[in-house]
């Protein structure tokens, strides 16, 4: 059977996964302009959010399920939300039952997506396993396809270990990049979370020109609300993802929430540009370059704002009580 | 009447978090019977019973069967 060609201009599609970006049909690039005050210093966002599930996670959930054979289990994953939701839907259009193993600790949005598609989901406390100190439900998904009474009925993509999670990069997000910035790419940004991404995307990268610089950003500290991010320094090495290749990464770059947050409320207030708290993370430390240096780079933007509603409301509303406190509140 | 039930066949958290399970679910007064089949599981449940003040009687039946009997 020959491989049926897609015409991305007319786009007019027989199945969701034909919208998955891809080198013929990749996620835009936009410049971010007005918080980026060094114009020798480039920054594109990636945008991942328009993937048809609405982040970076698709290409993965894709490619990891198309090569299982599934049989009459169920898939089951940990996930912080992006790759459950990616997963789920996925699953659906092949008629596949998921289950869902999240921390307690994402946006309630997320959780209502997971239902709202059908997905068992299960609520994990951080602390719930030994084995998996901060991350009760990598814990659970472990079990139920270890456990003696579980382990025929459930079979696990296991981002963090599959090889596919940074071939879905390296073949994908990787080339798109090169090709749409026309090799002039300098700095590759992105956060470690299972590390798919920074690993298949930083090895394409340095396969074209190994003087690009690959920065990973991650959490200050590891109590964290970045969900989907991880705290790599420090990390006792049997918790770290097995798929992580240091390698290709230059430099490690720790942001705290605040800055985290602060940066995409203003990336939104000022370029219009409406991201998840990841992205914040990611373009801050990606403006911390831009103060002292030239050169173009190219920072992931994993997913979009509205997930993260419940989030950004928290900030907003300490940002409302510090502008009533200060008398800057003209509301009658 | 005793009632138990054989977790053996889950690994820790899953034993964990059937037994919490069992355990919110106990009526003043009732005493269970937890089979737990490894190690983690047995020190995740105990250490879940501690904090809640309850104090189980334990029993190795063999190397994989371990039995924790408590009431609230």
């Amino acid at each position: 059977m020959t491989k049926q060609k897609l015409n991305h201009k007319l786009r007019v599609y027989s199945d969701i996964t034909q919208l998955i970006a891809s080198p013929e049909n990749p996620t835009p690039l936009v410049r971010v302009n007005k918080i980026n005050p060094n114009k020798d210093f480039q920054i594109y966002l990636k945008l991942e959010r328009y993937n048809p599930f609405g982040s970076v996670k698709d290409r993965i959930a894709h490619e990891m399920l198309k090569a299982m054979e599934v049989g009459d289990r169920t898939v089951v994953e940990p996930s912080s939300g992006n790759t459950g939701i990616a997963l789920t839907c996925i699953a659906n259009a092949l008629g596949i039952p998921v289950e869902i193993a999240v921390p307690e600790k994402i946006p309630e949005e997320k959780k209502v997506m997971l239902r709202f598609l059908g997905a068992k989901l299960t609520e994990a406390d951080d602390a719930l396993c030994p084995l998996f100190p901060t991350e009760g439900a990598r814990g659970i998904v472990n079990a139920l396809i270890k456990s003696p009474a579980t382990k025929d009925r459930y079979i696990s993509p296991n981002q963090y270990e599959n090889e596919l999670n940074v071939q879905a990069h390296y073949r994908g997000t990787g080339p798109e990049i090169w090709q749409q910035t026309q090799g002039k790419v300098n700095y590759f940004f992105a956060g470690f979370g299972t590390c798919g991404t920074i690993t298949g995307v930083g090895r394409y990268l340095k396969e074209q020109n190994p003087a690009i610089k690959i920065i990973g950003v991650e959490p200050a500290s590891s109590n964290h609300k970045l969900p989907g991010m991880k705290r790599i320094t420090g990390l006792a090495e049997e918790f770290i993802p097995k798929i992580l290749d240091y390698s290709v990464i230059d430099e490690t770059i720790g942001v705290a929430d605040e800055d985290a947050y602060g940066t995409a409320i203003d990336l939104a207030r000022r370029d219009g540009i409406p991201v998840g708290p990841t992205t914040g993370a990611i373009l801050y430390a990606a403006l911390r370059y831009a103060e002292s240096r030239p050169g173009l780079a190219v920072v992931i933007s994993p997913d979009d704002a509205f997930k993260y509603a419940s989030f950004y409301k928290d900030v907003l509303e300490r940002e409302a009580e510090a502008s009533r406190r200060e008398g800057n509140d003209y509301r009658i | 009447m005793i009632t138990e039930y054989d977790l053996s066949g889950f690994i820790c958290p899953l034993s964990k978090v059937k037994a919490t399970e069992v355990i919110n679910n106990l009526d003043e007064g009732e005493t269970v019977r937890i089979i737990l089949g490894d190690r983690d599981s047995l020190k995740s449940v105990v250490q879940e019973l501690k904090t809640r003040d309850m104090k189980p009687d334990f029993k190795q039946e063999n190397e994989s069967r371990f039995a924790l009997t408590f009431s609230k």
